[in-house]
């Protein structure tokens, strides 16, 4: 932005890009630094100047959303910047869903946001249409590209200026609509549109953005029941036999359970590449409970436990392929007799 | 047998401007009202306070702490028995003339928390305002209406002093309306229950599952007079609907939930009554309530309301909302119920800025009257009606605000499309 | 219709955002079914504490999205 009124930049990154540490700072408090840090230079370099870089660690964000965003949004207040950048956060789930958070909450306050995310991340749905996103490939590589794009976003929110449609800029269709007055009551367009169904023409003036099931009726007797245990936190046998990716999994595993009274550190480990494994290495229990499940279902709680797991890593999976492996471990879990599920996740 | 009774009349006044004077009377569209002698309040022992003013679309006035609008409507030919159950003696409502002054509103107004009556927060802000940018979310923003704010007597239980409130402004409604007592109506409209095999049977019979919630006092839906908490789904009448026997208790959620003027206008009954033997049958109105406290109380009650879908011979059903939250639950089921009886059903939902709160995959067919949680440019009114404090002067709002901006019943204009 | 399941899950909110019915709030990120602070036996009664909940609430009718903690609704 040439010449006219100095506008205020922020741009919130988590731990990793801050510089402040890997996954094992992932718990990182939030912090303010003055300039930018990280990816914020390359936006100077594309012609946006950051005034302060806001962080926090992903986990600290995600188990202590209201303290943490009290924070951030605090600083926020006191700034009153004039456009917020958030990320890029790519592929990654927890940073994703802390951009769309912020962003949402920023723009709740009047301030512009612009994030950068892949179009499966949490983060698009959790900012509920208040950033302008533009859509990035899951890993870093694709950085380079995808600065210039938001720095140029954010200049222009920052200056005031009109932005255009999503297929010319360069953004996600934000999924907002407006409030307009239709010509007729919805009375009468209720009618209209329940005739048409009975004739076999269905049309719907809204539709869920979100896959929506009811909740299955509950387990009449789980001292009955034949319960699974699934997750998606990549748990795997020690030496990881069948090659599970740790991100981009295109395959869930099963493993039998024969026999097998816990997932001890010898036999088992995980190979999910979104989190610190440290302690669920040391104990695979931490992440699958099956040392806790036995002991259920010696004592008569569990009718029985089924005799294998199912595992996956659920790291940049797109949201198309997670349905379709949760599609087809049900089908199999409900074609084995399996009356219900504890599903765990990172 | 058919009703030897005469069938309901809506019997219309048009009135642009209400004078206020020391006589009472109409002449032309406009209706000229003593203050005074309408006695607002008296007698009433749980109302420490009850004040009227005339507030007029145009004037810079935001109307707050709104509880609920009601038309000026009396029955033609035995006033004393209009609004049955709560100023009436218990009769059926739908029968015979009912004069209604169409371009005037009676508007209660009440804050609960200053009272003492609700703890703070309780209720959200229910505005009409009668200019500015959201003049036109509410239908009243474009009435002449009669305000009437009352300050409850403190430590008088809450139900009496709701019911006082209610009471006070359902009079007020019928005594304006019976200006017109004797006078030529500009316009007549029949509100007539069709009869069993007086139309082509060939045609889909389309039945209406009406949602409303009654959850205590000052959450109440009432149906001659008694609040409607526990009801299992019943059938109604339409004309009793329209003329006067389900009345407004509920305070919260002005812009999603229904007020009595809403059962009164009853839009969606009108149109299907008015394509009854042209394009559809009308099959019947079934009441049902939203809001149910357990997941397995709302599958109840949305298998009951299909049941009497079917038991009415409904080929389809178009189901309202009341309010957002855990209701669109009952309406989703309800919609799930009824087509997995083979009935196909419609129905009408209000949006958030997180889209649909709850949906099932039968739900193909929504009718979309608006998100809720979109925001109106700020006003600064000149003058604030119903509360002592900034009334978000200069601060935007959400739609939700805006007492019927949203109404899930389809009797406003207001939907959603991309923007 | 499906078969009723339980996520364990640190992060509830995202759980409720796509539409996970019956969640249950872990105990981190990290360690969603323990507590590595724990002595063994601790933990251990932790994740039978946690399992158990679990299956309590795949033993109850729950409104969409619902979360439980494992100590309370």
């Amino acid at each position: 932005m040439d010449g006219g009124a100095r506008m205020t930049v922020a741009h919130y990154l988590n731990q990793f890009f801050a510089g402040l540490g890997g996954e094992e700072h992932a718990g990182q408090e939030p912090v303010r630094l003055d300039g930018p840090t990280g990816p914020g230079r390359g936006l100077a370099a594309a012609g946006l100047s950051v005034d302060v870089t806001l962080v926090c660690g992903d986990d600290r964000f995600g188990e202590h959303e209201d303290a943490s965003l009290a924070t951030l949004l605090g600083w926020l207040d006191e700034l009153r910047p004039d456009v917020l950048v958030c990320g890029p956060s790519f592929g990654s789930g927890r940073y994703g869903y802390a951009c769309g958070v912020l962003a949402r909450e920023a723009g709740r306050r009047g301030i512009p946001v612009v994030a950068a995310m892949t179009p499966d991340s949490p983060g698009v749905i959790a900012a509920e249409g208040a950033a302008y996103v533009v859509p990035t490939g899951s890993s870093v590589a694709a950085m380079r590209e995808t600065l210039p794009v938001v720095a140029s976003l954010a200049s222009r929110l920052a200056a005031g200026d009109a932005i255009g449609a999503p297929e010319d800029e360069g953004y996600l269709p934000r999924g907002l609509r407006r409030n307009v007055l239709s010509d007729r009551s919805g009375a009468a367009r209720a009618i209209d549109m329940l005739l048409a169904k009975l004739a076999g023409d269905v049309r719907t003036e809204v539709v869920p953005t979100a896959d929506r099931v009811p909740p299955p009726p509950a387990l009449a007797d789980a001292s009955d029941a034949t319960v699974a245990l699934v997750t998606e936190a990549g748990c795997v046998p020690q030496g990881n036999p069948d090659r599970l990716p740790s991100r981009h999994a295109n395959v869930w595993l099963r493993y039998p359970l024969d026999g097998v009274d816990s997932l001890t550190a010898d036999g088992y480990g995980t190979v999910h590449a979104g989190f610190d494994t440290t302690a669920a290495n040391a104990d695979p229990n931490r992440l699958v409970p099956l040392d806790a499940a036995r002991r259920l279902e010696a004592e008569g709680s569990i009718g029985r436990l089924h005799d294998a797991f199912y595992t996956t890593s659920g790291v940049d999976t797109p949201v198309a392929t997670a349905a379709t492996f949760g599609r087809e471990i049900a089908e199999e879990l409900i074609s084995s007799g399996v009356q219900a599920v504890i599903l765990t996740g990172t | 047998m058919p009703s030897t009774l005469a069938d309901l009349e809506i019997a219309t006044f048009a009135i642009d401007e209400i004078v206020e004077g020391t006589q009472t009377g109409r002449s032309d569209r406009r209706l000229s009202v003593s203050l005074p002698q309408l006695a607002v309040g008296a007698g009433h022992p749980a109302l420490a306070e009850a004040t009227v003013e005339v507030v007029r679309p145009g004037d810079p006035v935001r109307i707050t702490n709104v509880l609920d609008a009601v038309l000026p409507s009396v029955k033609a030919e035995d006033p004393a028995g209009t609004f049955p159950g709560v100023l009436g003696p218990l009769a059926h409502a739908g029968r015979g003339r009912t004069n209604r002054l169409d371009g005037v509103a009676v508007l209660s107004v009440c804050n609960w928390e200053a009272s003492g009556h609700a703890e703070a927060g309780t209720f959200p802000d229910a505005f009409v305002d009668m200019a500015g940018p959201g003049a036109g979310l509410s239908p009243y923003g474009g009435t002449v209406n009669m305000v009437l704010r009352f300050r409850p007597s403190e430590g008088a239980p809450v139900a009496e002093a709701d019911r006082a409130i209610r009471i006070e402004t359902l009079r007020v409604a019928r005594d304006l309306a019976a200006i017109t007592l004797g006078d030529d109506p500009d316009g007549i409209a029949p509100v007539r229950l069709p009869q069993p095999g007086e139309s082509d049977s060939s045609l889909p019979a389309v039945a209406v599952i009406l949602q409303v919630a009654s959850e205590g006092p000052l959450l109440d839906t009432l149906l001659y007079g008694e609040p409607l908490g526990g009801l299992v789904p019943t059938l109604l009448d339409p004309r009793e609907v329209v003329d006067g026997a389900l009345t407004n208790g509920a305070y919260d959620w002005a812009g999603v939930r229904n007020h009595t003027a809403t059962y009164q206008r009853a839009t969606l009954v009108r149109e299907l009554l008015a394509g009854h033997g042209d394009r559809l049958r009308f099959a019947g109105l079934i009441l049902a309530l939203g809001y149910l406290d357990t997941a397995r109380q709302k599958q109840r009650s949305a298998m009951l309301s299909a049941r009497l879908a079917e038991q009415l011979g409904a080929d389809g059903v178009v189901c309202t909302t009341f309010s957002s939250g855990n209701s669109h639950t009952d309406t989703m089921l309800t919609v799930r119920a009824c087509e997995r009886l083979g009935i196909r059903a419609t129905a009408l939902v209000c949006e958030t800025n997180g889209g649909l709160t709850d949906h099932v995959p039968e739900a193909d067919c929504l009718v979309s009257t608006g998100n809720e949680d979109e925001l109106v440019e700020p006003w600064t009114p000149g003058r604030i009606v119903g509360s002592d404090g900034p009334g978000r002067a200069g601060e935007r709002v959400p739609t939700w605000s805006y007492l019927g901006a949203c109404v899930q019943t389809g009797d406003e204009r207001w939907t959603a499309a991309p923007a | 219709m499906g078969i009723p399941t339980v996520f364990v899950t640190a992060l509830p909110t995202i759980a409720q955002m796509v539409g996970a019915n019956r969640v249950l709030r872990g105990v981190s990120i990290t360690h969603p079914t323990g507590d590595p602070s724990l002595a063994a036996g601790d933990e251990l009664e932790l994740r039978t504490s946690i399992v158990g909940r679990a299956l309590e609430m795949l033993g109850t009718d729950v409104e969409p999205r619902t979360v439980w903690g494992v100590d309370g609704p």
